[in-house]
Formats: C-alpha cells, structure tokens, sequence
C-alpha cells in the first residue's frame, strides 16, 4: 500500500472519528435510527493505521490536520479542495501511487488525486 | 438531473434490482464496485475497508427491512445514494432483527460537512420509514419508478 493510500485511509477514519465523538452528530445519527456503540475498536483502528504511515509523513499530516481539520484533501480540475488554489500542471498530474504524495505549495495539506475519472 | 445545475445523486447504473449475495459484505463490495465502474469512487479497497469500519462502530439497519450504510470520505469524488435489493434479505443486525430487503448506500465526498451528509442520509431516510415507500421501492418493475419514489432524495 502507498503512503498516500495509508494518509487517505486516516484521514477517512479521522473523519468518522470526529462524526462518533461529535454530540451533537451522535444526536443527529441516533434520531435517524442508526445504532453508535463505543469508540475503542474505532481508536485502536485509528492507531493501527497511525503506525503504519512513516514518521515523516505522519508528521506532516497531522500538522495539516491540527491547523485545518484535515489533513488530506482532494484535487477536483486541478484545484486544491483544502485551499482553492490551482496547483501547477506538474503537481495535478503527478501519478502519486508511484512516488511520495504531492503537498499543496499553498496549504501543504497532503493532495490525493486519486485514479478516478474525474482528476 | 434535477432543475438547474445540481446534479442528482440518483442514477440507473447505480441500482441492483436483486442481489446475487446474502452476506453484508459482500453487498458493500459489490456496491462500491459498481459507484467505482461509475466514476463515483476513487480507490474502493479504501472505501470498503471505511464502510466495514463504520459497520463495526454500530449498525447501519434502520429497521423494517431497511439498511442504510453510509460514509463519507475522500474517496467519494460526488455525492450518491445506492440502491439495492434483496427478496429474501441480508442480515444487517437490525435493531428488530429483520433481514434487510432494501439497501441505500449513501456515499458523500469527504469535504462535504456532517450536517450536509446527514441531510442526505435523513431525506434517504425518511423516504424509507414510510410503508408505502418501501413497498414500491421493492415492487418496482425499472429504475424509473425507484427514483420516482426517491426524487424528494435530491438537493
């Protein structure tokens, strides 16, 4: 698995960390009839998947996730979601799964093109 | 598409009249292959991996035959609600033990907020409580009636 499959895999799990610990989502989830039960299998999964990235991206990530809540952001027709910014060509069209994840030159939150259609 | 420049989270090719699989995860594979063959997820290892998890966290049964997993995620490129169905039903752990005969997968971008995601999910949802919703839903003959039932879904 790539470094930015593992960044992308956190930052997924970060987002429903933060929906289970979130009252007033756990309120909004329970009134629809979902069932939340605790959040340990939710944090050790988390930390698994913490310990797997390399320190250094590891480090980057969670400073990105510390200053703007996430840490990972996609890349919709060559802008940043994060920040608004149109990246280079040469950052929007690097193929990530084969290399070190590209990091917005503006935010330098963590970019994930992907390998969908829509880039 | 709805009118003006938002585009429905509906589509044809994103609907299974009858599941082949009575295993839950399974389903969610199956279903997340399909969003990805549409172009709506971008690596689907991840997403499924995510949708198992949120499974875990608790169930995705709302009751009544209906099962409503869901997830948001930087894998999802647009938002979409998946529709499945199964005559005889999937095990889902349903709160009064029905087997799901209905499966509406929600799936939103991971830069949606958790009040627009649960927006989605509460329109998918209130759609679903209603009987006589669910009944058409399971009697529909084409794809056309399903999003006839489920338009009030769309932004």
């Amino acid at each position: 698995m790539t470094v930015l499959a593992r960044l992308v895999r956190l930052g997924d799990v970060d987002l429903l960390l933060h929906e289970a610990r979130d009252e007033p989502s756990r309120v909004r989830l329970r009134k629809l009839g979902f069932q939340l039960g605790e959040l340990q299998g939710l944090e050790a999964a988390r930390a698994t998947l913490a310990a797997a990235v390399a320190p250094r991206w590891l480090a980057i990530y969670e400073r990105a996730r510390h200053r703007y809540g996430v840490g990972v952001v996609p890349v919709r027709e060559r802008v940043c979601q994060g920040c608004f910014v149109t990246l280079p060509t040469s950052a929007a069209s690097r193929p990530e799964t084969q290399g070190a994840p590209g990091l917005c030159e503006c935010c330098g939150r963590v970019l994930f093109l992907g390998s969908g259609p829509e880039r | 598409m709805t009118l003006g420049m938002v585009p429905s989270v509906l589509d044809p090719s994103l609907y299974i009249p009858e599941l082949r699989t009575r295993n839950r995860q399974a389903v969610l594979a199956d279903l997340v292959d399909l969003a990805h063959r549409a172009g709506v997820v971008r690596e689907p290892s991840l997403l499924i991996e995510l949708l198992a998890l949120r499974e875990r966290l608790g169930g995705t049964a709302i009751g009544k035959g209906v099962a409503m997993p869901h997830a948001r995620s930087l894998t999802v490129i647009r938002p979409q609600v998946l529709v499945a169905r199964s005559h005889p039903g999937v095990d889902w752990d349903a709160p009064d033990e029905m087997p799901a005969t209905l499966i509406l997968l929600t799936l939103t971008p991971g830069d949606w907020s958790e009040e627009a995601h649960h927006g989605l999910l509460g329109r998918t949802a209130a759609v679903a409580r209603l009987q006589r919703n669910r009944q058409r839903l399971l009697e529909a003959e084409s794809f056309a009636d399903i999003a006839g039932v489920l338009r009030v879904v769309d932004p």
